[in-house]
């Protein structure tokens, strides 16, 4: 699963470190005083590391949560999102991450009790409430069976009920879901691109069927769930992926229940995509032309605008306009 | 097979030779060297941090290229441990400068060999006091081989060749040769796992004929080859090389021009 664990000095000692390491007593373990030792060096290959990323276990320093980025998210509310762990165990090829970190190995962040001090304080700044995000900067539950990262934190979203926690993931990892009791505040969005583009661009990703079983199995059980039609990634093909697409979603779920729905567009910072040309070179989607505004990558589409409002009216003829937002 | 050996002694150099059918490369002045006609290529570097950065540099700068093109960096060598049977081999997976105490984490692509740490020394240890390989060159190798490729294609490979049992002192270098050729079967595999993954990386790099075409054709100054290089790549993501084939047929002789004509094509056939 992994091919090395690499572990900081600090952290050997945490009972979550010992119980981890007991289920991989093949994978090599090696010791290391800070985690960027090991990860996102200046001469790192993301795309080579891919091939066998390791596990960094590490303590987080700094601020753990953070407020989100204006127009993410799906209500007023103060937002923020928190990273227990950096990096995703799917390839993506649209994905901003492969351009914000040279190293493509997964560090897990196991003072989990310090993120949780963070949380409710945040809560509690915000009267109990506040929307907060996980799955940012990875699969919140993809990595679940090692992280044990909802068997942690839901409890600490259950005490707070007013507090909204969103689990980004594209992970049929549901297991920790089901088998606990359902916590009303939490919602489980699960991401999908169309057809096309989850065949060309998500390397290792389960596939829409799945995801849809998963979603189903959780609606059942009484979970919120939602979904994030993103990245858009709009091409010649005009509208019928989405048809597609949109029909098979709505057609497996209860649409009256779910939670919400969004849209967003393929955007990227400008550094993170010029890091990503330089990985990937040969790959159409970053060969395509672009254009760039404040410091944020978009590509150059004439028709733009009335494609995404084709895609949105498709939409909301199966959802509510209370139901839809589009993230910008 | 993209891949440069570094070793410390001619002994190891030859050894090496024999196992893995490299002939001597007579040209070479200022260091003893071996290659092949598969492109693999041996230096001996001679002892200590300083020896192995020269012969580092020294190759890394004749290959040096902006292609995008990698290749593999691979220091084989003998080392002691406290208790490893001789014979035994590692690769190195942490890296520490005794003298100043920081470490460096090759990253691990590769399995199937026995992994550990390895300790740089200045001078040759006869204690080995911690669970590691200690040896001369790996702290300066690493440092200087990521210069010229990328982390996952630098790697270290240690043969036990002293431990408490069997000291430095006494080392017979006539065994030495056996130690080294037990581990045959092993630096052929990594070689070729190590080869593997710079093809992997070099065939995304790798540039249309076209570009070379031009290259060789227009005086282009840095930013302008640079240019050049992007939307070959983009003509090449896009399948559009016969298109470039094609604008490259006619009479051109002004880089500027040319680089506006290949964009402004390209640019039409990227929207999406």
């Amino acid at each position: 699963m992994f091919s090395s664990i690499y572990i900081e000095e600090e952290v050997l000692e945490s009972e979550r470190v010992k119980a981890l390491l007991d289920k991989y007593p093949d994978v090599p373990q090696v010791v290391c005083e800070r985690y960027g030792e090991v990860f996102n060096r200046k001469s790192q290959n993301f795309r080579l590391q891919k091939v066998a990323p390791a596990l960094i276990l590490s303590k987080k320093y700094g601020n753990k949560v953070l407020s989100t980025p204006s127009g993410y998210g799906y209500n007023d509310s103060n937002s923020y999102y928190f990273s227990h762990m950096l990096n995703c165990v799917y390839d993506c090829r649209y994905c901003f991450l492969q351009g914000m970190y040279s190293s493509a190995n997964y560090v897990l962040f196991v003072n989990y009790e310090d993120f949780e001090k963070a949380i409710v304080e945040k809560i509690e700044d915000n009267q109990g409430g506040g929307v907060y995000y996980s799955g940012y900067d990875c699969d919140s539950l993809a990595l679940e069976p090692v992280s044990n990262f909802c068997q942690y934190f839901l409890p600490v979203f259950r005490r707070y009920p007013d507090a909204e926690l969103e689990i980004r993931t594209k992970s049929t990892q549901i297991r920790c879901l089901l088998d606990t009791e359902l916590v009303p505040n939490c919602v489980i969005a699960m991401s999908f691109t169309t057809n096309e583009a989850a065949e060309k661009w998500e390397h290792k990703v389960p596939s829409i069927e799945k995801r849809l079983d998963a979603l189903c199995k959780l609606q059942r059980a009484g979970w919120k769930v939602a979904i994030r039609f993103e990245p858009l990634i709009l091409g010649v093909e005009g509208l019928a992926p989405y048809e597609a697409l949109f029909a098979q979603v709505f057609s497996k779920l209860n649409i009256e229940m779910i939670h919400s729905v969004s849209t967003g567009l393929f955007r990227m910072p400008v550094d993170f995509h010029k890091r990503i040309v330089k990985l990937y070179p040969d790959e159409e989607l970053y060969a395509r032309t672009t254009e760039s505004k404040d410091g944020m990558l978009a590509l150059k589409n004439p028709q733009e605008s009335s494609s995404l409002s084709a895609i949105e009216k498709l939409l909301l003829s199966y959802v509510s306009a209370e139901q839809y937002y589009r993230c910008a | 097979m993209s891949v440069n050996i570094i070793v410390a002694h001619g002994l190891e150099a030859k050894t090496l030779a024999r196992a893995l059918n490299l002939r001597a490369n007579q040209s070479s002045s200022e260091f003893q060297e071996y290659t092949n006609a598969n492109n693999l290529r041996l230096l001996v570097s001679g002892i200590g941090k300083e020896a192995v950065t020269a012969a580092v540099n020294y190759l890394g700068e004749q290959q040096d290229s902006d292609s995008g093109e990698k290749r593999a960096w691979l220091n084989i060598g003998i080392a002691g441990h406290r208790d490893a049977p001789l014979g035994s081999a590692w690769l190195g997976n942490k890296i520490t400068e005794q003298s100043s105490g920081a470490s460096a984490y090759p990253p691990q692509l590769i399995d199937g060999i026995q992994l550990g740490a390895v300790v740089t020394v200045d001078e040759p240890e006869n204690l080995y006091p911690l669970d590691a390989v200690y040896e001369m060159e790996a702290s300066a190798f690493y440092t200087a081989a990521s210069k010229y490729s990328t982390a996952e294609l630098v790697q270290v490979f240690k043969i036990i060749s002293d431990n408490l049992e069997n000291p430095i002192s006494e080392i017979d270098f006539k065994k030495v040769p056996d130690l080294i050729l037990g581990q045959t079967a092993q630096i052929v595999s990594l070689l070729e796992k190590l080869s593997a993954l710079v093809e992997q990386h070099n065939l995304a790099q790798r540039m249309p004929s076209e570009y070379h075409e031009i290259c060789e054709n227009f005086r282009l100054t840095v930013n302008q080859k640079l240019q050049i290089r992007r939307l070959c790549q983009r003509y090449k993501a896009l399948s559009e090389e016969e298109a470039l084939h094609d604008l490259l047929d006619s009479r051109m002789d002004d880089a500027g021009k040319l680089i506006l004509r290949l964009s402004e094509y390209i640019d039409r056939k990227g929207e999406a």
